[in-house]
C-alpha cells in the first residue's frame, strides 16, 4: 500500500502546537502536560507491562461482546429478512431497545450479573449488535429483484439463491455494518470499564484521572486512540479484500 | 399443437390496499413454433415484460393457459433462459464465473462446464476477457456475458427483454448481427422485447404487436426476408414495407399516457 505522506502533516502540526503551548508556559504543566513528557510516560507504561497488560484485558472483553452480537446479528437478520412472520415477530421489540441508551442498561446488569466480566460483554453486545443486524437486513432486502429473477431463470433453487446470490450480494452493506461496530464496541467498553472495574484501558485512564496524573490519563488516551485507529484500519482492508468487486464499482471512497 | 403455446392468458395485478387493480394483459393467444425467433413490440405498459416473465415462468397467468412443448409451465426452469435490458450479472463473480453459474448449480462436472464456458467465451467474442469482473467491461460486453451465462443452461427458449436498449447506437447495430450468428449456431426459439422496429424486423422471423394497456395481440406480421440478413436490407425496399406498416400500426397505439393517481 502506499503511504500518502501529506497525511502525516495535520496530526504532526496538532503535536506541535500543543508541544508549543506547554513549554510556552501558558497552561501549567499538570493541567496539559507537554506531548514529549506523555509519550515519556507512555513509554515507561508499555515497558513495564501495565498497557500490554489492560490492552489485553480490554480487547478480550470486546472481541467476545462482538463476536456474539456478529454471529447472533448476522444470524437473526438473515432469518427477518426470509420471513415476514419473523420480521413482524421480532421487529416491535428490536425498535423498542435499538433505541435505549447502553448504559442505561448498566445498573440492572450491575445488580444481576455483579460488575465482572459478564455485565462488560453484554454491555458492548448490546451497542455492536444492532447495526449488524439491521445492516444485514437492509442488505438482504436491497438486493435487485431482476437479480433474484435472473438466478432462478438460470436454476437457482431457495438454498442456492440464498448462499450464492442473496449473501454474496448483500455483503457489502453487511460488512460496513460490523465495520461499524467495532467502533461501537470501543466506546462502550471505555464507558463501562470507567463505571466499574480493575483493569481495562477505560479503568487506566479513570484510575490515573483519580489521582490527578494527567499525564497517565493522556497516554491511557493515546493507547485508545491509537486501538481504535489499529482496528480501523485492519477492518478497512479486510472489506476493501472481501468485496474488491464492490468497492470498484461504488465510489468506495476513491473520488475522481 | 404449437412448441410454445399461449391460450387467452389475462393478467390482473391486485392494487395495494384497496387501490384498483391493474389489468396489465387482456386475452393473448400466441403460437411459437420451435427455433422461431419472435420480437414482440408495443407501447410502454403494455405488459411485454410481464407476458415475458410468465412464460419464464416467474410470473403467474390469472386466467388462461400457458404450455411449452405440450406442458404446462409451472415455474421457472433451466429450459427458459431469460436476458434483461440491466443484463444482471453477478458482480462478483468474474466473465468465465457468471458463464459457469448455471450449469454449476445443475450440477454439471467442472471438466463440462469449464469446456462449455470457454466454447461460449468464444462465441459472444470475449477471448482474453474471462477473467475480469463486470466492471472492468463496457455495457455491450456485460450483455454479451449475459448471453453467454443464459445460453450455458443450453435452452430450448431464449427470452430477451430489451437486451440492447441500453447500448449505443453502432453497437446496438453489431450487437443485432451477432446475436442473429449467435442464434443460427445455438438454434433456439427467441422471445425478443424490442422498441425498436428496425431492429425487430432485422432479427425476428415474426414481429407481434401490442396494444396499449391492457395488453393485447393487434398485429402478427411474418417477416419475409432471406436468412442471413445483412446490414444492406436495412435500406431495402422490403424493409421500408415493413417498417411502414408496422409504426402506422404502433402509431395508432401510442396515446399520452394517463397520469397515475396512486
Ligand atoms: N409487479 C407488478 N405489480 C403491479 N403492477 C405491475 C407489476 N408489473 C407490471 N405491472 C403493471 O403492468 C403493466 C405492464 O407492465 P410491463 O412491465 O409488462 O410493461 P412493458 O410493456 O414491459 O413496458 P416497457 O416497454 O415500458 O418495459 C404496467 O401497467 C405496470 O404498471
Ligand atoms: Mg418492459
Amino acid at each position: 500500500m502506499k503511504i500518502a505522506y501529506r497525511k502525516f502533516f495535520s496530526p504532526l502540526f496538532f503535536l506541535l502546537c500543543w508541544e508549543g503551548v506547554t513549554r510556552a508556559g501558558m497552561v501549567e504543566s499538570w493541567f496539559l502536560p507537554p506531548p514529549m513528557e506523555v509519550f515519556a510516560t507512555l513509554w515507561a507504561m508499555i515497558v513495564s507491562g501495565e498497557v500490554p497488560y489492560h490492552t489485553a484485558v480490554s480487547m478480550g472483553r470486546a472481541a467476545s461482546g462482538y463476536l456474539v452480537a456478529a454471529a447472533v446479528g448476522i444470524g437473526l437478520g438473515l432469518l427477518i429478512a426470509w420471513s415476514v412472520l419473523i420480521e413482524d415477530f421480532f421487529d416491535p421489540l428490536i425498535e423498542l431497545i435499538r433505541p435505549l441508551s447502553t448504559f442505561a442498561l448498566v445498573p440492572i446488569l450491575f445488580l444481576w450479573f455483579g460488575v465482572g466480566d459478564t455485565s462488560k460483554v453484554i454491555i458492548i453486545f448490546k451497542s455492536c449488535f444492532f447495526p449488524i443486524l439491521l445492516n444485514t437486513i437492509a442488505g438482504i432486502k436491497g438486493v435487485d429483484r431482476k437479480l433474484i429473477l435472473a438466478a432462478q431463470s438460470l436454476g437457482a433453487n431457495g438454498r442456492q439463491l440464498w448462499l450464492q446470490v442473496l449473501i454474496p450480494s448483500a455483503l457489502p452493506v453487511i460488512i460496513t455494518g460490523l465495520r461499524i461496530s467495532t467502533a461501537m464496541a470501543m466506546m462502550s467498553l471505555v464507558g463501562v470499564e470507567m463505571l466499574s472495574s480493575d483493569s481495562g484501558l477505560g479503568f487506566l485512564v479513570i484510575d490515573a484521572q483519580r489521582t490527578f496524573d494527567t499525564r497517565r490519563v493522556f497516554a491511557g488516551i493515546i493507547v485508545l486512540s491509537a486501538v481504535g485507529f489499529s482496528i480501523d484500519f485492519a477492518a478497512r482492508i479486510i472489506q476493501s479484500k472481501a468485496v474488491a468487486w464492490h468497492t470498484h464499482t461504488s465510489l468506495g471512497g476513491k473520488y475522481p | 399443437m404449437s412448441f410454445i403455446d399461449a391460450h387467452n392468458i389475462t393478467k390482473t395485478f391486485s392494487g395495494r390496499n384497496g387501490a384498483e387493480a391493474t389489468l396489465a394483459i387482456a386475452d393473448i393467444s400466441l403460437a411459437i413454433g420451435e427455433n422461431e425467433f419472435i420480437a414482440l413490440v408495443g407501447p410502454s405498459g403494455c405488459g411485454k415484460s410481464t407476458f415475458m416473465l410468465m412464460v419464464a415462468g416467474l410470473e403467474k397467468p390469472t386466467r388462461g393457459e400457458l404450455t411449452i412443448d405440450s406442458r404446462p409451465v409451472t415455474g421457472p426452469d433451466q429450459q427458459r433462459a431469460i436476458v434483461f435490458q440491466e443484463f444482471l450479472l453477478f458482480p462478483w463473480k468474474t466473465v468465465r464465473g457468471n458463464i459457469e453459474f448455471g450449469p454449476r448449480l445443475n450440477g454439471v462436472k467442472k471438466s463440462q462446464y469449464r469446456l462449455l464456458s470457454e466454447e461460449l467465451i468464444r462465441l459472444v467474442g470475449l477471448q482474453g476477457f474471462e477473467h475480469c469482473y463486470p466492471y472492468e467491461l463496457s455495457g455491450g460486453m456485460k450483455q454479451r456475458v449475459a448471453i453467454a451465462r443464459a445460453l450455458a443452461n443450453k435452452p430450448r427458449v431464449l427470452l430477451m427483454d430489451e437486451p440492447f436498449g441500453a447500448l449505443d447506437a453502432i453497437t446496438r447495430e453489431s450487437m443485432q448481427i451477432e446475436l442473429q450468428k449467435i442464434w443460427q449456431q445455438a438454434r433456439c426459439t427467441v422471445l425478443f422485447i424490442t422498441h425498436s422496429i428496425s431492429e425487430a424486423i432485422f432479427l425476428a422471423d415474426r414481429v407481434v404487436v401490442m396494444s396499449s394497456r391492457p395488453g393485447s395481440i393487434k398485429k402478427d406480421v411474418a417477416i419475409e426476408l432471406e436468412r442471413p440478413r445483412t446490414r444492406e436490407m436495412f435500406t431495402s425496399e422490403r424493409f421500408r414495407h415493413y417498417e411502414r406498416l408496422l409504426k402506422e400500426c404502433i402509431w395508432e397505439e401510442e396515446q399520452i399516457p394517463q397520469a397515475c393517481f396512486a
